[in-house]
C-alpha cells in the first residue's frame, strides 16, 4: 500500500524539517496522505509517482511553515519530542546526544538548503528529480546542497566546540 | 582548471553528479586549491554527520487520524473505487520504480553486492543473490544476513550482521563507501589512496591492506589492520596503522593513538586511561614502551604538550636512537619532515 511505502519518510522528512516536532510532523504526514488521495485523479503520470509525492510533501511543508509564522507559532520541539525514535531508549547518551545536534544544526538552516538536504538524504533522489520536485535548476539543487551541507558541518563544528568546551 | 571556485559544485562532485569533463575540471582545481579542498572536507563531514539522523516511524495514530478525518469521510469516493485508485497508484508506483531503476543505474555509477547469508537490504529491496546497487543507496544487514561488495576490481568488502553501510561512489578515480553502523572487513589490493571508508569519526583510507573497521552508532568505532597499512584521517589529524595495530576511533575527536595488539597488557592499560582520561597514564605508557611501541610514541609525539613531548622524545631516542641527519629540536617543534622521516626509519621495527 502506499501509504505504507511512504509513511515512515514523509514523516522523517517533516519531523526533521520542522525541527524535531513530532506533532507538527504527524499534521503534516496526514495532510499530503489526504491530498494524495484526494488529488489523485490529477496524477497523470507525467513524472514519476515520487516526484508528485515529494512536491506534495515540499509544498506542505512550506505551507505549513508560513502558517505558523504567520500565527507566530514556534515550531520548536519539547526535548522530550526530539527523535523520538523507536529503539532510541537502548541508544546511549552519547548518540542521543550527537543526534540532537545534528539534528539542531538541520533546523537551524534555511528553508531551501533543509529541503534539499532531506530530499537527498532521505530519498536518495537524483538531482534532476530534486529540480522537478523544488521547481528550481540542477545547479541550484547542487548549490543548495553545497552551501547546506557546509553550513551544517560548520554549526556542528560550533556546537562541538561548545559541548567539548564543558567537558573540560 | 577553472577560473573559479567550485564551492557551489562541490556536493555534486562527491555524488558523482558532474559529468566526467566537470568532474575533471573540479578536480584539477582540487588539487592546487587548499581553500576549496577544505569546503569539500565541510561538505564531506556534513554529509556525514546526517547520518545520525535515524528515519524516524510514523505514528500509527496518523493513520487513524486520515481515517477519521472529516475531509476525507466526506469526499472519500465508494469503496469499490478506493481500492481501485490504490490498486491503480501501486501499479504506476511500481511501473515509475522500474522505470527509475532503469534510468538510474544507466547514469548513476553501480556497486555489485552479493547476499553471503540472510537477506540484506539495499535501499528498499531484499537481495537474495548478486545485484548492482546504485551509488547512494544504504545497503543493510540484520543479525542474520551478510553481504559482499565488490569494490571494482582492486578487493572487496563483507557487511556484517547487524551494520549498515552507505555507497557513496566509485569508478576510476576512487571508492567510497560511508560505515553508519556495524561492521566491514575489508580486502583491497592496489596502489594506495583508492578506497575510502567515512565514519563520523574520520576517513579509514587504504594503503594497501587488509582490515576489520568496525563503529557504532555514536561514531566510536575500531580498526584493526592484518595486512599493509590504512590512515585514519580527521579534520587534519591522522593515524597510520600498520599490519598487527589497532586504532581506537571517536565521534567528534578523531582517530586515536594506534597500537600493536602484541604489546604488554600494562601498556595497553595505559595508553586506554590516556585517550580517555589522560592524567598520570603518561608516565606508565614511556615505562612500559618496547621498541616496537614506538609506533604509539611517534604519534603521542603531536598529541602532547611540549613539556610533555620532551619526555617523549626522550623515551623514544632511548629505545631507537635519532638517525643521522635529523634534529631534535625539528622533531620537537613537530617539523613535518623531520618526523616523516623519522617513522619512516622507525617502520622498519614495527
Amino acid at each position: 500500500m502506499v501509504y505504507d511505502a511512504y509513511k515512515d519518510q514523509v514523516y522523517s522528512i517533516a519531523l526533521y524539517y520542522f525541527h524535531g516536532n513530532a506533532s507538527v510532523a504527524s499534521d503534516v504526514t496526514q495532510q499530503v496522505f489526504l491530498k494524495l488521495m484526494k488529488d489523485f485523479h490529477n496524477f497523470r503520470g507525467e513524472s514519476a509517482f515520487s516526484t508528485w509525492l515529494y512536491r506534495l510533501v515540499v509544498n506542505t511543508c512550506i505551507d505549513t511553515g508560513r502558517q505558523a509564522d504567520a500565527r507566530v507559532v514556534s515550531m520548536e520541539p519539547h526535548m522530550s519530542e526530539m527523535v523520538a525514535t523507536p529503539g532510541s531508549q537502548e541508544d546511549d547518551a552519547a548518540q542521543n546526544q550527537m543526534a540532537k545536534s545534528v539534528q539542531s544544526a538541520v533546523s537551524a538552516l534555511p528553508p531551501a538548503f533543509r529541503a534539499a538536504i532531506l530530499l537527498r538524504y532521505f530519498e536518495d533522489l537524483s538531482y534532476e528529480e530534486m529540480a522537478r520536485i523544488l521547481n528550481c535548476s540542477i545547479g541550484t539543487v547542487a548549490s543548495r546542497l553545497s552551501r547546506g551541507h557546509r553550513l551544517l558541518a560548520e554549526k556542528l563544528s560550533n556546537l562541538n566546540s561548545r559541548l567539548g568546551g564543558k567537558e573540560r | 582548471m577553472l577560473d573559479t571556485h567550485p564551492s557551489d559544485r562541490l556536493a555534486a562532485y562527491l555524488d558523482g553528479e558532474l559529468p566526467d569533463i566537470e568532474r575533471n575540471r573540479v578536480e584539477a582545481h582540487l588539487g592546487t586549491c587548499a581553500r576549496c579542498r577544505h569546503a569539500l572536507e565541510l561538505v564531506r563531514s556534513g554529509r556525514t554527520a546526517l547520518q545520525h539522523l535515524p528515519i524516524a516511524s510514523a505514528p500509527d495514530a496518523i493513520w487513524s487520524a486520515i481515517e477519521t478525518s472529516a475531509d476525507f469521510r466526506t469526499r472519500r469516493p465508494p469503496a469499490v473505487s478506493l481500492v481501485w485508485r490504490l490498486a491503480a497508484a501501486v501499479l504506476v508506483l511500481g511501473i515509475a520504480a522500474s522505470v527509475y531503476r532503469i534510468w538510474s543505474t544507466r547514469n548513476v555509477t553501480s556497486w555489485q553486492v552479493m547476499a553471503l547469508q540472510g537477506s540484506p537490504v539495499a535501499g528498499s529491496r531484499r537481495l537474495s543473490g548478486g545485484e548492482s546497487v546504485p551509488s547512494g543507496k544504504w545497503l543493510e544487514t540484520d543479525a542474520s544476513s551478510r553481504a559482499r561488495i565488490v569494490v571494482g576490481s582492486i578487493g572487496s568488502v563483507t557487511l556484517e550482521p547487524n551494520s549498515r553501510v552507505r555507497l557513496l561512489s566509485t569508478d576510476a578515480s576512487g571508492h567510497r563507501l560511508a560505515l553508519g553502523a556495524g561492521g566491514i572487513q575489508a580486502s583491497i589490493s592496489a596502489p594506495p589512496r583508492l578506497f575510502f571508508v567515512e565514519t563520523p569519526a574520520g576517513t579509514a583510507i587504504d594503503l594497501g591492506c587488509e582490515y576489520q573497521l568496525h563503529c557504532d552508532r555514536n561514531g566510536t568505532g575500531m580498526l584493526r589492520v592484518t595486512s599493509g597499512w590504512v590512515a585514519l584521517e580527521w579534520k587534519g589529524r591522522e593515524s597510520l596503522v600498520p599490519a598487527g595495530a589497532s586504532c581506537r576511533m571517536y565521534a567528534g575527536r578523531g582517530p586515536g593513538i594506534p597500537w600493536f595488539e602484541d604489546a604488554g597488557d600494562g601498556f595497553l592499560r595505559a595508553l586506554g586511561d590516556f585517550e580517555t582520561h589522560r592524567g598520570e597514564s603518561l608516565d606508565r605508557i614511556l615505562a612500559e614502551a618496547r621498541t616496537r611501541d614506538t609506533l604509539t610514541l611517534w604519534h603521542l609525539l603531536s598529541r602532547v604538550e611540549a613539556g610533555d613531548r620532551v619526555r617523549v622524545f626522550d623515551r623514544m631516542a632511548t629505545l631507537a636512537p635519532l638517525p643521522p641527519g635529523l634534529l631534535r629540536d625539528r622533531v620537537l617543534e613537530l617539523d613535518t619532515q623531520s618526523l616523516k622521516k623519522w617513522r619512516e626509519e622507525l617502520a622498519w621495527t614495527w
